[in-house]
């Protein structure tokens, strides 16, 4: 009885290690990938028109052929948002702090979220699905004996898409978020254009405006660089395409909640 | 398909770029980030309540913020504040700079300046900040009040002491009185319980009787039509004509008296008259003597 119990224990002490490292080996690689991408990033050679076409196209579908809908998000989800929050500082009184907060919940947390979600949730597991089945079919290879540069073709403009999509569309649904809110304090408080603009603008600080550029950068880089990598993770069995993107994915979310952890930590030191 | 890509793409990238550059730099000159900011730096011996980024405020208005702060080498605290050029004008060589800390909010630095032509504070000039903190000042305020009304609770403290204790004052006035509203309850009048018995007090309304009867008495004599008020009253009448003539005869006397001034005037002039005259006679007889000689020729005696 003994004996199979030191078996079980080990067993798991065992599964615990492996999938340690595992996750070690995995963040490891995915680091690895990143610098390889960011070397070829600031490569002059790595731009080609090629690169240039897929990266329009990528943007083209990303960004621009979801537009109609993420304003339509921005305008209700942000005001509804917007209006929710004025009503609690009605009711607490916080009237004074109207700026910060929306200088903080809408600019440095709530644009970024909102967008990375949205694209996390519409290109991400796209661009997952893409990759794995270019693997399964061997594309990956013809283009390699074609002698085409894989990563600047196809993966460096998907990742440089990311970056340029979430740091336009949040700052979009920013600038949406708070014309909107103008409205709701018009109708909560009587405030003017003028001392709306005046509030927003005395709250509004540099810094915050920097971490958000520096959150929605890194958002749009990991949104599009994990699924890639999961992508190839693809065999040549079809059964492994799903398998690719739902792991894909839930490390696109475990990497969106640790950028913005990271990101809430830098902006209280 | 292409170019209709390329052309949306680019009308997206143009139009959120222009809006995102367009943002930040109005928020850039909203923040005075384009003018030319003075460095000012004050010194506090305490950094407590001080913060950077703290405003700083003149007439209520914010001119600026605070920059830095640092120790020195003798552990003084500096604080570096940054004041923009169209408020660096409020910054006069006498200045106050004091951090005021109020009851609820955040501290904020107040500039106040007595006279804005005094000369401009030299960036290298160091001035201390005056702390001002509205909970002290409020304890000071309210310490006054607070002894009033420690020294109101310890005399209820103590009447209430002295109403629980069957031997004290008010439980004795209580008890006294109690006995004084037996007493009254027992007599028919107030004098009666004031002397005890119902002899005593007939006696004393007796005597009040005869006092009566005796001021009724007197008031005849002094008031009454042969009384000695109306005797005096006819007296001080006689006495005010007689006074009245005696005035008259002051007058006369007054008038008789500047008669004799004035003739004892005319006298001297008489007088003088009359030296003259006799003079003139003197003369008038020396001159007839001199005509006609009155005594013998005197002999003359010959050799």
């Amino acid at each position: 009885m003994s004996g199979k119990k030191d078996i079980r224990m080990i067993d798991i002490i065992e599964r615990i290690g492996k999938t340690s490292i595992n996750a070690t080996r995995s963040f490891r690689d995915t680091l690895s990938f990143a610098f390889t991408i960011i070397l070829k990033m600031f490569s002059k050679n790595s731009y080609s028109s090629a690169t240039r076409m897929v990266l329009i196209n990528q943007i083209y579908f990303t960004s621009v052929q979801i537009l109609p809908l993420f304003i339509g998000i921005s305008i209700i989800l942000g005001s509804l948002l917007i209006g929710i929050v004025f009503q609690i500082i009605k009711t607490l009184g916080l009237a004074e702090y109207l700026g910060r907060i929306l200088m903080g919940l809408v600019v440095t947390e709530l644009s970024p979220f909102v967008t990375v979600l949205l694209i996390a949730l519409r290109s991400s597991s796209a661009i997952n699905a893409e990759i794995a089945v270019m693997k399964v079919n061997k594309e990956l290879n013809t283009l390699d004996k074609f002698n085409i540069d894989v990563i600047d073709y196809l993966f460096l403009p998907r990742v440089i898409n990311g970056v340029i999509s979430v740091v336009l569309l949040s700052a979009l649904f920013s600038i949406l978020t708070l014309t909107s809110g103008l409205l709701f304090s018009k109708l909560m408080f009587g405030m003017s254009l003028d001392t709306y603009s005046n509030v927003l603008l005395n709250s509004a600080n540099f810094y915050d405006i920097v971490i958000s550029l520096v959150k929605c950068c890194t958002f749009g880089f990991f949104i599009t660089l994990i699924p890639i990598r999961f992508g190839l993770h693809a065999t040549n069995d079809l059964t492994s395409i799903p398998i690719a993107v739902l792991n894909g994915m839930v490390d696109v979310f475990i990497a969106i909640v640790l950028i913005e952890v990271l990101s809430l930590i830098l902006s209280f030191i | 398909m292409s170019k209709k890509v390329e052309v949306k793409v680019g009308l997206f990238v143009v139009i959120t770029s222009v809006l995102i550059i367009a943002s930040v730099l109005y928020l850039a000159y909203s923040k005075g980030f384009f003018t030319r900011e003075y460095i000012y730096t004050l010194s506090s011996k305490s950094g407590e309540d001080l913060t950077e980024g703290m405003p700083v405020l003149f007439s209520g208005y914010k001119i600026g913020r605070v920059e830095t702060l640092e120790l020195n080498d003798q552990g003084i605290l500096l604080i570096k504040i940054r004041i923009p050029e169209q408020h660096s004008k409020w910054i006069r060589s006498d200045s106050t700079f004091s951090l005021y800390k109020p009851l609820i909010g955040s501290s904020r630095l107040i500039i106040a300046t007595e006279n804005l032509n005094s000369p401009a504070l030299s960036p290298k000039t160091i001035p201390e900040i005056v702390m001002v903190n509205d909970i002290n000042e409020s304890i000071k305020k309210v310490q006054p009040t607070l002894a009033k009304l420690d020294k109101v609770v310890t005399n209820i403290e103590r009447i209430t002491a002295n109403l629980a204790d069957p031997q004290g004052n008010v439980n004795k006035i209580l008890s006294h009185s109690e006995k004084l509203t037996g007493n009254l309850a027992k007599k028919d009048t107030l004098i009666e319980m004031a002397t005890g018995t119902p002899e005593s007090a007939q006696s004393v309304n007796e005597s009040l009787k005869k006092i009566r009867d005796l001021l009724a008495k007197t008031d005849d004599q002094v008031y009454g039509n042969d009384g000695a008020l109306p005797l005096v009253r006819k007296i001080l009448k006689d006495i005010i004509v007689k006074l009245e003539k005696i005035n008259t005869a002051l007058d006369n006397v007054v008038k008789i008296s500047a008669d004799a001034s004035d003739s004892t005037k005319d006298l001297k002039l008489l007088r003088t008259e009359i030296d003259t005259t006799v003079n003139s006679i003197d003369k008038l007889v020396s001159d007839i003597n001199k005509i006609l000689p009155s005594k013998k020729e005197p002999e003359i005696k010959l050799p």
